[in-house]
């Protein structure tokens, strides 16, 4: 058969978006679904700040009623506390695995092979079904809150044997755990494609050390997907067992150890923290170079950073566990390894800020993103530290000092991050520039609402306020009202942004390749082709790059 | 002048407030410096207790940084040690930003930007230092670390409680004494009741759920698992009352899944310890009591076994306490004041009854 009698049948519309292999179009099919996600694990957080503050979430104000023969004062939650524990469970399910991980696995999709010089992912069937796995994994999480006894509620973590009540009759908690199973293999998969692409499809003369930060921490973070992942399906099929075919991995009564299923969990679930940063270390690297028109500072130690977190990242997990009393010299171990992650990390902080130095600094939206999440992240890392000394971790584990210290984190980091990646590459995939007036409106607005909502959680934590608890002492009513505040600027924030994105695609279209103008500081591929790129990305084989990115020749 | 005069009046306002249950002072019996309802109200406090202004009678906020065993004081002070070694990592790198963000914005002067990419000395001084910090928050906490994991000191003379986590409530056991206490005559949760300065050893376990016991002020939290036991120790040092919560998620009530404790001096302990082990033999008396018939028979019998001071100052304080106990849980449609004066002609009963016999 010769070529021309073979013909691909090409779709256009829905359907073309239906059947692709395109990794841009892929990459943005992540992003939007992440976008629709985040705001429904947006909407569940504002369940959660809405009971808490209510009249009704004051026990004092509870008692008091009581006492006084009268109904208690109303709360969104007081008549169904488990429906609460649900919107707990819920929100952190969805932003966990359904916004921060696909959301950077998204833009790796989409940017990656661009940045590498090649023309598509390693395997691009492989690739659209990892992202059309996710769509029957949110569906069975979604759909669990219709079902008998409604979604699960035993908090993201599932501890048995919390996690193993209600089997056989409220299959809210099954359905998690398959979803997380979806979620999972749609993470292994990407994984193993970004991996086999990096190290394979880069263009020619783009060796190991000339390759864009971004191509590598979503390299490490590869690792650690395809590493990590399958132990918490391991843990969860443990759930998922002894729920319903009577095994019992962790049923103590009958030879089980609730304490193993946590060790299991742990071990996919601090890397996983990394999964949730470590592509965004990479990238804003690129942001910040960018707009101080610099070159990247330190590119060797950054690369080596990225690869000590990713390695340190796998031996520290019992640090969630300090108070299931372990050995000592465990808990001592697990402590100075956490502690020591601080060293590389430090590096990309200091590297980033001698990035700056000097430099001609633009402020459009994206730097001030990635400005906003050096002050955030270097806060939550901070409080990351003080969590790690395990005498400090005994008094505030599980306390809302956790809460913020973590929100921080992945909201003051990681959601940070992804904005700025969105500001700085949607010209790139959309082939539209945002609107900087409403960019610097969403930045200050979501700046002011994490710190309102997450700092003070902070103090509260550390005054002894336990975390998923929808009623508290009424000392601590004045910080939840903060929270609150800040929870609903963030909120406002990010809707202006979607809607931003939305009404972007009205705008005139990009004509330049590169409309930062900042292609000679980066010395990556996807700034040398159209906006958006061509189906096939580049006509030519890119030009290589004169010198690495240390500026060696 | 004027201000000082008020915070006194107010001060005297609590004062009294605290001991507005205590009937005619000074003809009450005491025992160890407790009447009756001293001792109920020390021994079972109410940690919810609001005063006329709404606001917790009890101390507000229980936390590590309000220490009162000596864990909890060495954990303070290793905390903020660390917090200020950490300090200057998390204010240098903010005032930098800051300080590029001013310095080296884009201007119209036409500067162009610098061209170094990297400087081999100041990568290794940020990583060095760093390094060194963690050294010196590193040793301090070893030993701390290894002392509370440890077993005490004095572990013969030590108090040893069982802790047993349950679907929403804790059960205490003292093995030395023979003594349970968990939830009184209408599920109120019972305080723990410890003894000033002695060691204090929890074995903690769950009999459904994981939960974790940890009252801030004490300095220890340990996860209560089923199969497991997990050890804490830690010797309160104050007299006091001191709130806690379960903190590992454990279900709809999770929340409200509090603990108290108390810590008293060792007189008041003994005594406590002597009233927990009569508690079995006043069951009785107090059936008689809530049913309103027998009362009499039930007294003179239960003296005739053991007519001491120490047994009548039981049998009183453990009605007192029943009583109590009620009217912090008032049935569906009753309130607290209703109930206090509803109860009130009970005690009296039976304070006839012991005179009489």
């Amino acid at each position: 058969m010769s070529s021309a009698d073979y013909e691909i049948k090409r779709y256009t519309g829905v359907m073309d978006w239906l059947t692709t292999v395109d990794h841009k179009k892929i990459g943005m099919m992540y992003i939007w679904l992440v976008l629709i996600m985040a705001i429904f694990g947006g909407a569940l957080a504002g369940a959660i700040r809405v009971q808490l503050a209510m009249p009704g979430a004051v026990w004092e104000a509870v008692q008091a009623a009581h006492l006084a023969g009268k109904d208690a004062p109303f709360s969104l939650f007081s008549e169904n506390r488990d429906l609460y524990n649900q919107m707990v469970t819920m929100h952190a399910s969805v932003m966990i695995f359904f916004v921060l991980i696909p959301g950077f696995v998204g833009f790796a999709n989409y940017i990656v092979p661009l940045m590498i010089g090649a023309r598509d992912m390693a395997f691009p069937k492989m690739n659209a079904f990892g992202f059309w796995l996710l769509i029957p994994s949110a569906i069975l999480m979604m759909a669990s809150f219709f079902v008998q006894g409604g979604a699960a509620s035993s908090g993201w973590t599932a501890y048995p044997p919390l996690s193993l009540v209600g089997a056989g009759s409220n299959p809210g908690q099954d359905m998690w755990i398959l979803g997380v199973h979806l979620a999972g293999m749609s993470s292994i998969l990407a994984a193993i494609n970004f991996i086999v692409t990096i190290a394979n499809m880069r263009a020619p003369g783009m060796t190991w050390s000339k390759m864009p930060l971004f191509a590598w921490a979503t390299f490490f973070t590869s690792i650690i997907q395809l590493l990590a992942t399958p132990v918490l399906a391991a843990a969860v099929t443990m759930v998922l067992l002894d729920r319903n075919f009577g095994t019992t991995f962790t049923v103590a009564s009958r030879g089980g150890d609730p304490v193993l299923y946590q060790h299991i969990f742990w071990t996919y679930s601090h890397p996983a923290v990394y999964i949730m940063i470590l592509p965004g270390f990479g990238a804003i690297s690129h942001v910040i170079a960018a707009f101080s028109h610099k070159k990247v500072f330190g590119y060797i130690g950054m690369v080596w950073a990225v690869g000590a977190i990713t390695v340190l990242g796998f031996t520290v997990w019992a640090h969630h566990m300090f108070s299931v009393g372990m050995p000592t010299a465990l808990q001592a171990w697990f402590m100075y390894a956490s502690l020591a992650i601080a060293v590389p990390t430090g590096i990309k902080v200091f590297s980033w800020l001698a990035t700056m130095w000097g430099g001609t600094i633009r402020f459009t939206v994206p730097m001030m993103f990635a400005c906003g999440f050096i002050s955030m992240f270097v806060f939550g890392g901070l409080g990351g530290l003080v969590l790690a000394m395990v005498p400090a971790d005994i008094q505030l584990h599980d306390t809302y000092f956790v809460v913020g210290h973590f929100h921080l984190a992945m909201v003051g980091g990681s959601v940070m991050l992804l904005m700025a990646m969105c500001y700085f590459w949607w010209p790139k995939m959309s082939g539209r520039m945002l609107n900087e007036r409403t960019g610097r409106f969403v930045f200050w607005f979501m700046l002011v609402g994490i710190v309102l909502a997450f700092m003070p959680m902070h103090l509260s934590g550390a005054l002894g306020l336990p975390r998923r608890v929808p009623v508290f002492f009424a000392d601590f009513k004045i910080i939840n009202h903060i929270s609150t505040l800040g929870y609903a600027l963030t909120f406002v924030a990010s809707l202006v942004f979607v809607g931003q994105l939305l009404l972007s695609y009205r705008k005139p279209k990009v004509v330049v390749d590169d409309p930062w103008q900042i292609n000679d500081v980066q010395q990556s591929f996807e700034w040398a082709t159209s906006c958006p790129p061509p189906v096939y990305n580049f006509a030519t084989v890119p030009p290589i790059p004169v010198a690495d990115q240390a500026g060696r020749h | 002048m004027k201000s000082l005069f008020a915070v006194l009046l107010l001060c005297l306002g609590l004062a009294v407030h605290a001991v507005e249950a205590v009937p005619q002072p000074g003809t009450e019996p005491e025992i160890a410096g407790m009447t009756v309802d001293k001792a109920v109200a020390t021994f079972h406090p109410d940690i919810f207790a609001l005063d006329a202004q709404k606001r917790p009678v009890h101390r507000i906020t229980d936390s590590f940084f309000t220490p009162a065993s000596d864990i909890a004081r060495a954990v303070s002070y290793n905390t903020w040690f660390n917090v200020l070694v950490f300090l200057p990592f998390l204010i240098l790198p903010q005032v930098l930003l800051i300080y590029i963000i001013f310095k080296f914005r884009k201007r119209a002067d036409g500067r162009k930007p610098a061209t170094f990419t990297g400087n081999h000395t100041l990568e290794i001084v940020w990583t060095a230092i760093p390094c060194l910090a963690l050294a010196v928050v590193s040793v301090p906490v070893w030993s701390l670390l290894w002392k509370m994991e440890l077993p005490p000191p004095d572990q013969d003379k030590a108090l040893v409680v069982a802790v047993n986590g349950k679907k929403y409530a804790w059960d205490y056991r003292y093995f030395r004494d023979d003594i349970e206490v968990g939830q009184d005559v209408v599920g109120n949760q019972e305080p723990l009741v410890l003894e000033k300065g002695r060691v204090t050893i929890l074995n903690i376990t769950s009999n459904d759920v994981n939960h974790a016991w940890y009252v801030p002020s004490f300095g220890v939290k340990k996860d209560a698992i089923i199969g497991r036991y997990t050890n804490a120790w830690f010797t309160p040092d104050t007299v006091g009352v001191f709130k806690g919560n379960c903190f590992e998620l454990c279900g709809e009530g999770h929340g409200v899944m509090f603990i108290s404790a108390v810590v008293v001096e060792p007189e008041q302990f003994a005594l406590w310890t002597d009233l927990q082990q009569r508690r079995a033999s006043v069951l009785k008396v107090w059936g008689a009591v809530r049913d309103g018939a027998g009362l009499d028979e039930t007294v003179a019998s239960y003296l005739a076994k053991d007519g001491s001071a120490a047994a009548r100052f039981a049998l009183r304080y453990w009605v007192a306490l029943n009583l109590e106990s009620q009217c912090r849980k008032p049935p569906q449609g009753k309130d607290a004041v209703t109930m206090r004066a509803a109860v009130a002609p009970a005690r009296a009963a039976l304070d006839r009854a012991l005179t009489v016999h």
